[in-house]
């Protein structure tokens, strides 16, 4: 098969990103351009906000990305994009984008599921192989995916209110140490002990996550402190909270890689970013004889380079979309 | 020359290809939520119909607010996308300036206005005898609006508009005379692709919040 160089777009949160991929595998230029200065002064990504802003700089990125790349259009076998979940103002610009770009030159559009941009990011480091299980940790999403083959998604467990990422920020805010909240309250946990305690959620026999229980229990925790006027050990809780966070994703996903007899994990999304999540989890793997990668952390958090890797396998399973391809703000990966 | 129009602020798709400023193709069509599903294959349609590739588009017109905020953007990216990628040149237009400028109706000023909800209306003040504007545009209560026409005698004032408003005067339906608004505005400057932008007229809840905070 001759090579394949695909142009995505990823749209779907606050990065508006452009990227091209040869055979689904090869980073040939990446431009990411971060919005995360604009939204940490509300405290949290606005979405009308970010849509305003992907507007404003879709073709910069596009162009930039092409020039760093030294391809032209004509070299560009098909335009890959993220076509959901997310949210629908900022997708539609990446949507609208790539379906122009396909019209004009001529190209196949494949739509890519943010997810499996997220699962295909390792891809970019290390071949994937099969079977496997994916545990898909960002700010909008936690869920255990089983893959058989190639791009074939079987979706095992996922949280049933807050994701792992929004956690964090929620956590962040309410002991006051900024956005975004995995990053700063990673490296607190570094300099804690695990001080408080505080309870262990949806601890059933399901691949289900849940984490509004134990946000809450933090929210209470800095409530009863600040009345009795005590001052809370803030490294302490990042700890004590992390410790609770690592401690529910390893045995969720050991579970599920236990009952279905799967030998190779993969780690995807912004939170795989987390330094104590990833060894936490490596530690779990090597015990248990279970390969687990994950991808380099520059494809960790949201960028097109996934979604060009993701799209070329989509390719290769014949999913194109016509120009009547609408964003959409919830979709189901299978 | 062939000119693209393209409008998508509304709940309508309003778009165009213009050849030696006649339309030749056009969809006028109540579109919704659905703008996103339907506005790329309408153009592609035209083109199809027409036997008209992009390379022969030789301007785009894009209308670029204000309006709904999702529609502005929809229409934007791909005119904006399309402009970039065939360096094609793109001239925006204000959706209140294309409404002024299709009304033949009668009267001495005529007043383009779209709901921007909770009473407030995104509106300007278009003197149709000397070809200007008087109000220019602006995110303006509909209270302050109807005061600021008091002065003007009732009979010579018309509203434009395809919403539900709340004003003491006339209201005539916009329907877009597309010819008529390319022949005006076609010779205007165009700009670069990347700097095209919505003209929302107003901020973000989020930055009116955090404005009001800071007074």
């Amino acid at each position: 098969m001759k090579d394949m160089y695909i142009l995505a777009i990823e749209s779907s949160c606050d990065e508006t990103s452009c990227a091209i991929v040869k055979n689904g595998c090869e980073d040939i230029a990446t431009v990411i351009l971060s919005q995360i200065d604009i939204h940490t002064n509300f405290g949290g990504v606005v979405p009308e906000i970010a849509s305003r802003h992907h507007l404003k700089n879709i073709t910069m990125v596009i162009e930039e990305c092409l020039k760093k790349s030294k391809l032209t259009m004509d070299e560009i076998d098909a335009i890959a994009v993220t076509y959901g979940p997310g949210l629908i103002g900022s997708l539609l610009v990446g949507v609208e984008a790539a379906k122009t770009l396909a019209m004009v030159y001529n190209k196949p559009l494949i739509p890519v599921h943010h997810i499996a941009g997220h699962i295909y990011a390792n891809n970019l480091t290390k071949k994937m192989e099969y079977p496997l299980l994916a545990l898909v940790v960002s700010g909008g999403h936690t869920e255990l995916v089983y893959m058989k083959d190639e791009y074939q998604f079987e979706k095992l467990g996922e949280t049933l209110d807050d994701a792992i990422g929004e956690t964090y920020d929620k956590v962040a805010r309410v002991i006051g140490v900024g956005y975004p909240g995995g990053p700063v309250i990673d490296k607190m946990a570094q300099e804690g002990v695990h001080e408080y305690n505080l309870p262990l959620p949806l601890n059933d026999n399901s691949y289900n996550f849940s984490f509004s229980g134990l946000k809450s229990a933090v929210i209470n925790l800095a409530h009863n402190y600040e009345q009795r006027d005590v001052e809370l050990n803030k490294a302490n809780l990042a700890k004590s909270f992390q410790d609770v966070v690592i401690e529910t994703i390893t045995k969720k996903t050991l579970k599920a890689l236990k009952d279905n007899d799967i030998k190779r994990m993969i780690i995807s999304g912004g939170v795989a970013a987390n330094k104590s999540l990833r060894e936490g989890l490596k530690k779990v793997c090597e015990e248990n004889g279970i390969e687990c990668s994950y991808p380099d952390l520059k494809y960790c958090t949201d960028n097109a380079t996934m979604i060009g890797a993701a799209g070329y396998f989509a390719y290769k399973k014949g999913i194109t979309a016509d120009s009547n391809l609408n964003a959409k703000s919830s979709l189901s990966l299978v | 020359m062939k000119i693209l129009y393209l409008d998508t602020t509304s709940s309508f798709l309003y778009t165009a290809i213009l050849e030696d400023n006649k339309v030749i193709a056009e969809v006028k069509e109540e579109l919704g939520n659905n703008l996103s599903d339907y506005t790329l294959p309408r153009i592609e349609g035209m083109m199809k119909i027409k036997n008209i590739s992009v390379d022969e588009i030789g301007k785009i017109i894009a209308v670029n607010g204000p309006g709904s905020f999702t529609g502005i953007r929809i229409g934007l990216t791909i005119a904006k996308t399309m402009a970039w990628a065939k360096n094609i040149p793109i001239i925006p237009i204000s959706s209140l300036e294309a409404m002024a400028l299709s009304s033949d109706a009668n009267y001495d000023y005529v007043v383009p206005a779209i709901d921007a909800r909770r009473n407030y209306l995104y509106a300007s003040i278009y003197d149709a005898k000397n070809n200007n504007f008087v109000m220019n545009e602006q995110y303006i209560n509909a209270d302050t609006l109807n005061i600021a026409l008091e002065n003007l005698s009732k009979d010579s004032i018309t509203f434009i508009s395809n919403d539900k408003i709340n004003v003491n005067y006339d209201v005539q339906p916009y329907d877009p005379k597309i010819e008529k608004i390319v022949g005006i505005v076609k010779d205007r400057e165009p700009v670069n692709p990347h700097s095209i932008d919505a003209n929302y007229l107003k901020m973000t809840e989020a930055e009116e919040k955090q404005k009001e905070e800071l007074n």
